[in-house]
């Protein structure tokens, strides 16, 4: 299979089939407060596509040097202080630097579109420190991280970028779907013991559901460009 | 203690430590370099403001008010919620003088009850007026109140009613946030000044004239303009329809040979008696808090 098949199996697992919300159940605050206004739900998930970008890229640069087995900046440093034998595995540093690096570009994000891109500020500026400690980060993050494990081909960075341009994008179709359901429920005559949360949370189960005939889909169009390749 | 596994310890240490100075280093710089700076008077304003964001102000929200205040770009009479305390901090802050500052309370321009309103029809369908306004021949006037609560539902100080099948307005508990304006699928409700507690409002709002008006209400205007022509211009006739001038209208302009002339009762006074008018409050109202009674839901389940 060649890199861009992978590419685009990755970027459309990432964005429908393996859907971060309604697949994996991540970022589910975000999902649920932001999406009373159409509006704002698109800015919250362009908010959430671009940190995600950003701190992938962060986290897949420092593990491939650091944090996992093997890394070549550890090894360096063992040989250099004389060891012999295997360096030892960094990862369990992965979490606590991952949270790091998330928060930290966020703020430096922030600061930066403040100062030069005003409007832009205005628009989806609010949403940036509300991502900080946004589980769906951290989750395509740790996908990545996974990936660098190894053995086998480890991911490059346009792997990763793929993935976390899927993540981000599949967040935004989700919160977006969802915040056209809830305008529409507005309308609807909810028993008051459900209206707000339980009724939002009920439309979110059902989404979910219907994601779910995705499943499989992946393989299938693997197969279906593997033989196409074969034939030609 | 072995030298490999204590060496393993440093590394650790040394990675977090290495990459916290470098992130502190840049964020540091960061932090001068996309310097911004924010106007001391912004958010002083901001805190005057009672942050409740109801967008009565024409603003988004209290922040975007505050700026709009600072650029001079804005009056700082518009807050309603906040009234006129907080109309006079913002003044102080800004140095600038208000002058006279009314409060604006919410006006329904239909005084139809129920049984007032002709030509209708049941209706089962979803009890809300948005819904309603959907359905032609609901009743006979395409204008008036439809009484299903939308109002009701919106005003977060509890303080209008359908009473009898018609919108009215608790003027002790009304702020002027303008929630019900927006809600009213008709558009029959308007804020309007309060220079004394009891004022006089238009209370029709069909801008048809005599029988189109008479077939489907008993009290509403038929567009005669006796009211107009004798109250020395204090009203003027829009259409078929007085409208007040509450620019000029105050306490010493008299009005009652109009009201006893108009044969509908199409203008009626509201806001509080003047024996009953609660001393002016000095403080921010406070958005309703749910107590047991708010959260029992009346409306009838038509799953």
């Amino acid at each position: 299979m060649d890199t861009l098949t992978d590419l685009f199996l990755i970027f459309f697992g990432a964005a429908i089939i393996n859907n971060f919300v309604l697949h994996s159940f991540v970022g589910v605050c975000p999902f649920l407060g932001v999406s009373t206004r159409t509006d704002s739900a698109l800015g919250m998930g362009m908010a959430v596509t671009f940190v995600m970008g950003v701190a992938t890229t962060a986290s897949w640069a420092l593990t491939r040097t650091l944090l996992r087995p093997g890394a070549p900046l550890v090894a360096w440093g063992w040989d250099l202080a004389g060891f012999e034998g295997a360096a030892p595995d960094l990862s369990v540093l992965s979490y606590i630097i991952y949270i790091f690096v998330i928060a930290g570009s966020v703020q430096f994000v922030e600061m930066y579109v403040r100062k030069l891109f005003p409007a832009l500020h205005k628009s989806f500026g609010i949403f940036l420190p509300l991502i900080t400690t946004n589980c769906a980060i951290l989750f395509a993050c740790l996908l990545v991280m996974k990936e660098l494990q190894g053995p086998g081909p480890l991911w490059g960075l346009h792997h990763s970028l793929a993935l976390s341009l899927g993540g981000g994008l599949g967040f935004t179709l989700a919160i977006v779907l969802m915040a056209g359901l809830r305008e529409e429920l507005e309308f609807c005559d909810v028993p008051k013991p459900l209206k707000g949360t339980g009724i939002a949370l009920l439309v979110a189960g059902i989404l979910a559901m219907a994601f779910m005939g995705f499943a499989g889909v992946d393989q299938g169009i693997a197969d279906a460009i593997s033989s196409a390749g074969g034939t030609r | 203690m072995n030298p490999t596994v204590l060496f393993s310890v440093l590394l650790s240490a040394l990675t977090l430590g290495l990459l916290a100075v470098i992130g502190g280093w840049i964020l540091g710089w960061a932090k001068n370099a996309f310097h911004v700076e924010v106007d001391p008077t912004v958010q002083a304003l901001s805190d005057a403001l009672p942050q409740v964001n109801c967008g009565g102000c024409g603003y988004v929200g209290c922040g975007e008010y505050a700026e709009a205040l600072a650029r001079g770009e804005a009056e700082p009479t518009l807050c309603g919620p906040g009234g006129a305390a907080c109309s006079k901090t913002l003044s102080d802050i800004l140095g600038v003088d208000v002058g006279d500052v009314w409060p604006i309370r919410a006006v329904v321009h239909c005084a139809a009850t129920l049984d007032q309103r002709l030509q209708q029809t049941p209706y089962e369908g979803e009890p809300t007026c948005a819904a309603a306004n959907l359905v032609a021949g609901i009743q006979g006037c395409a204008y008036g109140c439809l009484g299903l609560g939308d109002c009701e539902v919106a005003c977060p100080y509890d303080a209008i009613h359908v009473e009898n099948g018609l919108a009215t307005v608790d003027y002790d508990a009304c702020t002027g946030c303008r929630h019900c304006v927006a809600a009213c699928p008709r558009n029959i409700i308007s804020v309007i000044p309060f220079k004394q507690n009891q004022i006089l409002a238009i209370a029709c709002s069909n801008p048809e004239i005599g029988p189109a008006v008479k077939s489907v209400c008993k009290v509403g205007c038929i567009g005669c303009s006796a009211c107009a022509k004798i109250s020395g211009g204090l009203i003027e006739m829009e259409g078929a329809l007085p409208r007040i001038d509450y620019d000029t209208y105050d306490a010493s302009s008299d009005l009652t040979p109009s009201v006893d002339k108009c044969r509908m009762e199409s203008m009626v006074y509201v806001g509080t008696t003047p024996e009953e008018a609660p001393e002016p409050e000095e403080e921010t109202l406070q958005p309703l808090r749910a107590d047991f009674e708010s959260t029992v839901d009346h409306t009838e389940w038509r799953g």
